[in-house]
């Protein structure tokens, strides 16, 4: 029994804790990915690239000299630009086409292979470590728990109750759900529908990119760095169902534990296998994902 | 039916060359002036690099079956090209050196990994579909690369996968014909092989698409709601087209250990089904012709620019890859073949204009 209760503290919390800092992340990144494609029908490839975006700004910005805290600010204003004029010259090009799902997705494929070619050069291919914001670390329950997971689990919880919180309560999100429901529909009631595209597209890359800074400390920063999260996310959004904000947190945290605690029992590798098993079954009986899409609640 | 889901496009067919067609033999004639320059020049650093450029297109021929006939996107082809190259490696090194007896032995497995691959995927269209097969192809890689952690290896009887690094020593075997042999030690025989293996290949796929089965996908792509209207079944026939296309590309991987002397990971990472996916837009969907043309110019681009540019060609690659999409949806052979369409048109029924 004592054995059994100090596998659970010892080697099965913290393993749930570490899962929960990945769901965290990854969470984040799928928000932004099924934003997007609630709402353009976009399935942003690049999206990996904005998350390695974010950490190699946060690089640039810490070697300029700047504290990492303002950084966690600055990151986010810089990608939005650079988000609006992406969905300005490449998503907008071809959003009219019959293929779009398949024109913008090879779009921004293309548009990721350039992004990590361009870290690459500047930054060179070994990785990058940023220090620790926060150090040293707290017992929780007889847990050691270094405290800056325990402020990215708190952080990037309230980050993601202020983005659903942005999307259902406020203003701009009604606009954005409105647009996601019936475009023309919305148009015509004076939503600016193509300036809430642009915007919900930067949104959803700042999003990328604050979790590519807040995650930088932990698992450091390389031109290649979103690729093991992209996969997870793409899994998280499909089983949580496209352009669901509520599916997309369920699945997230489900898949993350399942990862987490597969690593543990079976081998890392398998638990990629666990993951896709999970999402090849929720397709099997919903092929739709979990829960409906953007513009329905 | 068939036929009004494609107007007049293919109506030229019937008098004799296409404009496909055409295109395919110019290629087919560049390809022998190619190799008949080589030998000259004694140059069979550019033999080996075109023959890898075929086995490559020969992937992207699959994808663009997929992509340019059914409208499935499939971002996991590597899959299938990096389990054929595995596959075909561990036989010729541990059971046979016959390459028509491995080819025999290792046909069921390439069948039923695009069936189940199929079965898995087409449970869902559009960018569902393209999301699973990027899974897919991500999961087998990741689980290829680990063998040596997780114990596959010993399961299967201690042959070694090599985990991350891979296996090399894949013995350069002899392919009997009929009346005679091609020693593939020779970098002209290796690539008029292969050359010849594309060039049926694209006969296959061009006379399968003329049949009712072939017009059928198109009828799909056209309008696929329509189709169970009239009494067919889309889903069983885009799972045959598939299947087919995953046999396809695990073949082309299998050549790729008799070129490379063996298997790693990478062949089944997202780059492989990536570029064979740029190929196939680069030089023009649904043309079959076009994702060899693509390979090609891929191919070029990375070894020639590759080599003067640093890691500059893969920006440049990216770029010409956005360009086309947006700009020549339609591809190089695209093009072409609208162009050669237009004139023979204009020679036929100079009345009728363009």
């Amino acid at each position: 029994m004592e054995e059994l209760l100090g596998y659970i503290q010892f080697v099965l919390a913290p393993q749930v804790v570490t899962g929960l800092v990945i769901g965290i992340a990854v969470i984040l990144m799928a928000l932004g990915l099924t934003i997007i494609f609630g709402l353009l029908d976009v399935i942003n490839m690049a999206h990996g690239s904005f998350y390695a975006l974010g950490a190699f700004l946060l690089i640039a910005l810490l070697g300029a000299g700047l504290n990492f805290w303002i950084c966690l600010i600055l990151v986010p204003l810089i990608v939005i630009p650079a988000g609006l004029v992406t969905e300005r010259l490449l998503i907008q090009q071809v959003f009219h086409s019959r293929d779009r799902h398949t024109l913008t997705l090879l779009l921004t494929f293309g548009l990721s292979l350039i992004i990590e070619d361009l870290f690459k050069i500047i930054f060179g291919p070994d990785p990058h470590r940023p220090p620790t914001p926060i150090a040293g670390g707290t017992e929780l329950f007889g847990m050691f728990l270094p405290n800056y997971r325990i402020f990215l689990i708190v952080f990037g919880s309230a980050l993601i109750a202020a983005l659903s919180y942005f999307l259902f309560r406020s203003d701009f999100g009604a606009r954005i759900r409105a647009a996601a429901h019936d475009r023309d529909m919305a148009a015509s009631l004076g939503v600016q529908v193509k300036s809430v595209y642009s915007w919900t597209f930067a949104l959803g890359l700042a999003v990328a990119a604050t979790s590519g800074v807040l995650l930088s400390p932990i698992y450091g920063v390389y031109p290649a760095m979103g690729h093991g999260f992209i996969f997870l996310a793409f899994a998280v959004v499909i089983i949580g169902g496209l352009g669901s904000i509520k599916g997309a947190v369920i699945a997230g945290l489900l898949c993350t534990q399942v990862f987490a605690l597969a690593s543990l029992v079976v081998s890392p590798v398998w638990a990629d296998v666990l993951v896709f098993v999970v999402m090849v079954l929720v397709l099997l009986f919903r092929p739709q994902g979990l829960f409906g899409s953007l513009g329905h609640g | 039916m068939a036929e009004s889901a494609m107007p007049g496009r293919r109506a030229t067919e019937r008098y004799g060359l296409s404009s496909l067609g055409k295109i395919a033999l110019g290629g087919l004639a560049v390809a022998l002036l190619f190799a008949v320059w080589a030998v000259a020049f004694d140059q069979s650093f550019y033999l080996r690099l075109a023959t890898e450029c075929l086995i490559l297109g020969g992937l992207a021929m699959s994808v663009d079956l997929l992509l340019g006939y059914c409208g499935l996107l499939s971002l996991g082809h590597a899959m299938f090209f990096g389990v054929g190259a595995y596959l075909s490696g561990l036989i010729l090194i541990h059971y046979t050196q016959s390459f028509w007896l491995a080819c025999l032995l290792m046909l069921p497995a390439w069948t039923l990994l695009g069936l189940v691959g199929g079965l898995l995927a087409l449970r869902s269209s559009g960018v569902y579909f393209a999301l699973i097969t990027f899974a897919l192809a991500q999961v087998a890689a990741k689980a290829i690369f680990a063998t040596n952690e997780i114990g596959i290896a010993s399961a299967a009887g201690q042959v070694d996968l090599g985990g991350s690094d891979g296996f090399q020593g894949v013995p350069i075997i002899a392919i009997d014909f009929l009346f005679f042999q091609v020693d593939l030690r020779d970098p002209l025989g290796f690539f008029l092989f292969v050359l010849g293996a594309v060039v049926l290949t694209y006969l296959g796929l061009s006379w399968l698409l003329r049949t009712p089965f072939g017009r059928t996908l198109s009828a799909m792509r056209a309008n696929e709601r329509r189709l169970p209207h009239l009494g067919y079944a889309p889903r069983r026939f885009k799972l045959v087209a598939f299947t087919l296309s995953g046999v396809i590309a695990s073949f082309y991987g299998a050549l790729y250990p008799l070129l490379r002397g063996g298997a790693f990971p990478e062949l089944l990472t997202f780059w492989v089904s990536g570029d064979a996916v740029i190929s196939v837009i680069i030089g023009g969907t649904g043309t079959l012709v076009g994702p060899i043309v693509g390979t090609i110019l891929l191919g070029f681009l990375r070894s020639l620019v590759g080599s003067e540019l640093g890691e500059y060609h893969i920006i440049i690659v990216g770029v010409i890859f956005i360009l086309a999409v947006i700009f020549f949806p339609r591809g190089l052979v695209g093009y072409l073949r609208s162009y050669l369409d237009a004139r023979k048109q204009r020679k036929e029924d100079p009345s009728h204009g363009a």
